[in-house]
């Protein structure tokens, strides 16, 4: 069974993010990069399944972005995954989604994958389409937000989040793509020999010319800094009266009074 | 008459072969005993110990003959020196006299025996067995009458006490014996040399002279016997340590005694790291295990201990030898306990007081290795989430790397990316760098550093976590990955010298990088204060305050430093009010081993024990330079109260606040 998962390389999200000169993005230097977190949940999972399966199941990382990703795709092989490919765009951060989902789909097509793992959405761009971009472009059977995931080799069970902390099991036949969400696993933490095989697994370099990436449908036009608004409230008076209306102001601006919403 | 003694007196000189056929077939014995533990040692990997061997033996022969590191604790350690020097002295007269009775009377005609040299040799074994005696009793009544806490006495411990006691009694009754029955009433003037026999001598001259030949015939055989029988048991018991403690005088690092292997990660061919098995240790390591006698010295020392936490450095040595000694393919891990093995804070005070040399934070850390190496433990999630950030940020706090140089703006320091030419980089550290309370350590350091006219540098952005919680967690590829950052970034502005507030920091740039080829020399900036005060670079007002100085772990045990910080705060006008563990038997804040990543989960707290014994000295300020330190001390202090007693301080800060 072949296993294809998708990694993103992303910015540590502590970092200064400034517009860059287009004002379409942001400007990168001196920001930290790593794995898109609930990417990290399908490279688990990915490996995870391959070893349960066992037999001749075998899992490919691939990513998109400048060379720095290569550093990401090692993170993924050091995980578990048997071989890397880095389609090599150094516009990558621009892209819209169904350029991204061009791509992978590209690659995917006939080369026999049966299982696509994403994460749900990366932690910069946020657009949680592109999973289900490449499940459409493919044929593939989807669904997203995986919170519980078993595969037969055949069929694979799905536990969903939904809203409000509910949960629903769908049924896909393979081939299919499924997207990530927390709470599915827990990453594991390389260990060296893993780390030094890593280095010396198969890294197969392509351009986006070679995977038919399509024209933008949706290209971002401007970025703007989150400007933080003062959020410090204090309250004074006697305790009789304060607990009520701090019940009242939780009530009022934040879910954790709400069924179903403290989480 | 002239002052000797017939030797084999009584017991004839047919007995001579028997004598030395016994005694050959129980050293035959003896050896055997060290073949079989040897087998056990040499399972564990090769280590050289063998190196600068003149150094060595020197340390051995002062170590053993002086029993410095037995004498550190008198309770135990002073009986124990008498015991031992008792017994060396009988045991340098036996071989005299054997020396005497075989070679120089049979084949050079002469006694060295006799005369003057003869009556101080009497008394000198005499007064010897007296002391071995007294030492005897002592350990006798310590063991097993008062039993310190922590102290185990096994069967074996019976055994040994119960042969020394006869060996020595069984001497002054045969020395009595003959005596009695020759030198009392031949030599009286002789018997005086000889305090002890003669009072057996006295005891016993009712009998007759058949009587006393008879029982000084059949003690001298048991005597023999006895003697033999102790011989066959050194490797058998903890008497082994007569051995294998002396040897590990010799086979002690020469180094730093908390230095660990710096893993080769270009090694294709290694496949396993760190130790989850005996095979996974070194030789030394499992000949530790022998050397070790159960004094407990170092468990009454570790903080770990005190504090209520599983982990005792003396049952860890124990456990590993248990496994060498017995079943093999026994886990390491599973044997010693992760709960002990995340637990040791790496500081040392087990180490520093061991009379055996026993090097407890190399195995620690090798089976932490282990764990985070080859199976991806951490001591907690939050110890994997601080080494996912040093990976990613450079610093445990997961903080952007581009600030790391934002404490710096508006003080008068150089980016080396932006002007290199400085007089020194100060390195400092991810506390100093993102931590409030040690950010103000770095600002009086760098008003110190002004006020002497001496332009300061810093990587900034460009700096990383040296990589030190990491290792001592056993993560050596994030170590590595982090050291070489940094090792390219001091090489890219050819930088030539190298201060920091922090001791971790410290410790691995000045002497871990060195494994990694990057030798430049770094100074610890207690040391480099004292010289500016020294050399009159900075001039300091004496203002009176009174202090208790905290010696960090990696500051003192680990590199010696101890004197400066004290001359220092002292020449700055401050009272110093020492506490009771203090130098190199200082109590550890709890920080040190990367504990300072992981939450304490177990027991009480280490940084609550060490802030109660800074205010029992009732010093109004806990001085301290390392921002570890200060971040337990801080924490400790304010723990439940709103005015803390006490306050925590950098000695950087003592001294910026005091420039003039």
């Amino acid at each position: 069974m072949k296993i294809l998962v998708c990694v993103k390389q992303v910015p540590d999200l502590e970092g200064r993010f400034v517009p860059n000169a287009a004002g379409t993005w942001f400007d990168e230097s001196g920001l930290a990069f790593r794995m898109n977190d609930y990417d990290e949940f399908a490279v688990e999972e990915a490996v995870g399944l391959r070893e349960r399966l066992g037999g001749d199941a075998e899992v490919t990382a691939l990513s998109i972005g400048p060379d720095r990703v290569v550093e990401t795709l090692r993170k993924a092989m050091a995980m578990g995954c048997d071989r890397g490919v880095h389609v090599r765009d150094g516009a990558a951060a621009e892209r819209d989604p169904w350029q991204v989902a061009s791509m992978i789909a590209g690659y995917a097509r006939s080369r026999g994958f049966e299982l696509i793992l994403t994460g749900m959405q990366s932690i910069d761009r946020g657009s949680a389409q592109v999973g289900v971009l490449v499940a459409e472009l493919l044929g593939f059977a989807c669904t997203t937000t995986a919170v519980g995931f078993s595969c037969d080799g055949s069929t694979a069970t799905v536990e969903r989040e939904l809203e409000g902390g509910a949960k629903g099991v769908v049924r896909l036949k393979l081939p299919a793509v499924v997207t990530c969400q927390l709470g599915l696993n827990t990453p594991r933490y390389p260990t060296l020999p893993n780390i030094l095989k890593a280095k010396k697994k198969e890294l197969l370099v392509l351009a986006p010319g070679d995977v038919g990436l399509e024209a933008p449908l949706a290209a971002a036009s401007g970025f703007c800094r989150h400007e933080r608004s003062a959020s410090c409230l204090v309250l004074e008076g006697g305790a009789d009266d304060l607990a009520g209306r701090v019940v009242a102001e939780l009530r009022e601006k934040t879910a954790v009074l709400r069924r179903g919403g403290a989480r | 008459m002239q002052d000797t003694r017939e030797i084999f007196w009584n017991v004839g000189y047919g007995s001579i072969p028997v004598m030395y056929l016994l005694s050959l077939a129980a050293v035959a014995v003896m050896a055997r005993g060290f073949m079989k533990l040897a087998e056990a040692w040499l399972r564990g990997r090769p280590l050289d110990r063998f190196n600068r061997a003149g150094e060595r033996c020197s340390r051995f022969i002062s170590e053993t003959l002086t029993q410095k590191r037995v004498l550190r604790v008198a309770d135990g350690g002073v009986p124990h020196a008498g015991l031992f020097w008792g017994f060396t002295t009988m045991f340098a007269g036996t071989l005299l006299v054997m020396l005497q009775a075989d070679l120089l009377t049979p084949l050079f005609h002469v006694n060295l025996l006799s005369g003057r040299f003869y009556r101080l040799f009497s008394l000198a074994l005499d007064l010897a067995g007296m002391l071995a005696m007294l030492a005897l009793g002592a350990l006798f009544v310590r063991r097993f009458l008062t039993r310190p806490d922590g102290l185990e006495s096994r069967r074996e411990d019976w055994l040994i006490h119960l042969l020394l006691f006869t060996i020595l009694v069984t001497g002054f009754l045969i020395e009595g014996s003959r005596m009695a029955a020759t030198e009392v009433r031949d030599n009286p003037g002789l018997a005086l040399w000889s305090p002890g026999g003669l009072l057996v001598a006295r005891m016993i001259t009712f009998m007759g002279a058949d009587a006393l030949r008879g029982l000084h015939r059949g003690l001298w055989w048991f005597h023999l016997l006895i003697a033999l029988a102790f011989i066959i048991v050194i490797p058998r018991t903890k008497l082994r340590h007569l051995f294998t403690t002396s040897g590990n005088s010799f086979f002690a690092p020469l180094e730093d005694q908390g230095k660990i292997e710096t893993i080769d990660m270009e090694d294709e061919r290694r496949e396993r790291f760190g130790a989850s098995g005996i095979s996974d240790l070194t030789w030394k390591d499992l000949f530790d295990a022998d050397a070790c006698t159960a004094c407990k010295r170092c468990q009454d020392r570790c903080p770990a201990w005190a504090t209520g936490k599983q982990l005792s450095p003396m049952k860890v040595i124990r456990q590993i030898g248990g496994i060498a000694s017995g079943a093999a393919s026994d886990s390491l891990v599973e044997t010693v306990t992760r709960e002990a093995i995340w637990a040791c804070t790496t500081c040392g005070a087990c180490q520093e007081i061991c009379p055996a040399d026993i090097e407890h934070i190399v195995k620690i850390v090798e089976m932490r290795r282990s764990l985070t190496l080859m199976d991806g433990e951490f001591a907690g999630d939050e110890v994997r989430r601080a080494a996912g950030s040093i990976e990613v940020n450079g610093n445990p706090f997961g903080m952007a790397p581009a600030s790391r140089g934002a404490w710096a703006e508006g003080l008068p320091v150089s980016v080396m990316a932006r002007d290199s030419k400085v007089d020194i980089l100060y390195f400092a550290g991810c506390y100093a760098s993102f931590d409030p309370r040690n950010r103000k350590v770095a600002e009086s350091f760098v008003r110190i550093c002004a006020a002497a006219g001496i332009r300061v540098g810093i990587l900034g952005h460009e700096e990383r976590c040296c990589g030190e919680p990491a290792r001592k967690m056993g993560n050596e590829y994030l170590y590595q990955t982090a050291a070489r950052e940094n090792i390219a970034a001091f090489r890219r502005y050819g930088v030539g010298h190298i201060v920091t507030a922090c001791p971790h920091c410290f410790t691995t740039l000045g002497q871990e990088y060195r494994e990694l080829g990057f030798e430049v020399p770094v100074e610890h900036h207690s040391t480099f204060i004292a010289s500016l005060v020294e050399r009159k670079r900075v001039k300091l007002a004496s203002e009176s305050f009174d202090f208790t100085w905290h010696d960090s772990c990696y500051l003192g045990r680990h590199n010696g430093v101890y004197q400066e910080p004290r001359t220092i705060l002292t020449g700055a006008g401050g009272k110093l009010l020492e506490m009771a563990l203090s130098g190199r038997d200082s109590f550890c804040c709890g920080a040190g081993g990367g504990r300072i990543l992981a939450e304490e989960r177990s027991g009480r707290r280490i940084n609550a024990e060490r802030v109660r014994m800074a205010m029992e000295t009732g010093a109004g300020t806990l001085v301290s330079g390392c921002p570890f330190c200060l971040s337990m001390f801080e924490e400790g202090l304010s723990a439940g109260v709103q005015e803390p007693a006490m306050r925590a301080l950098d000695l950087a800060e003592i001294v910026a606040a005091r420039l003039r």
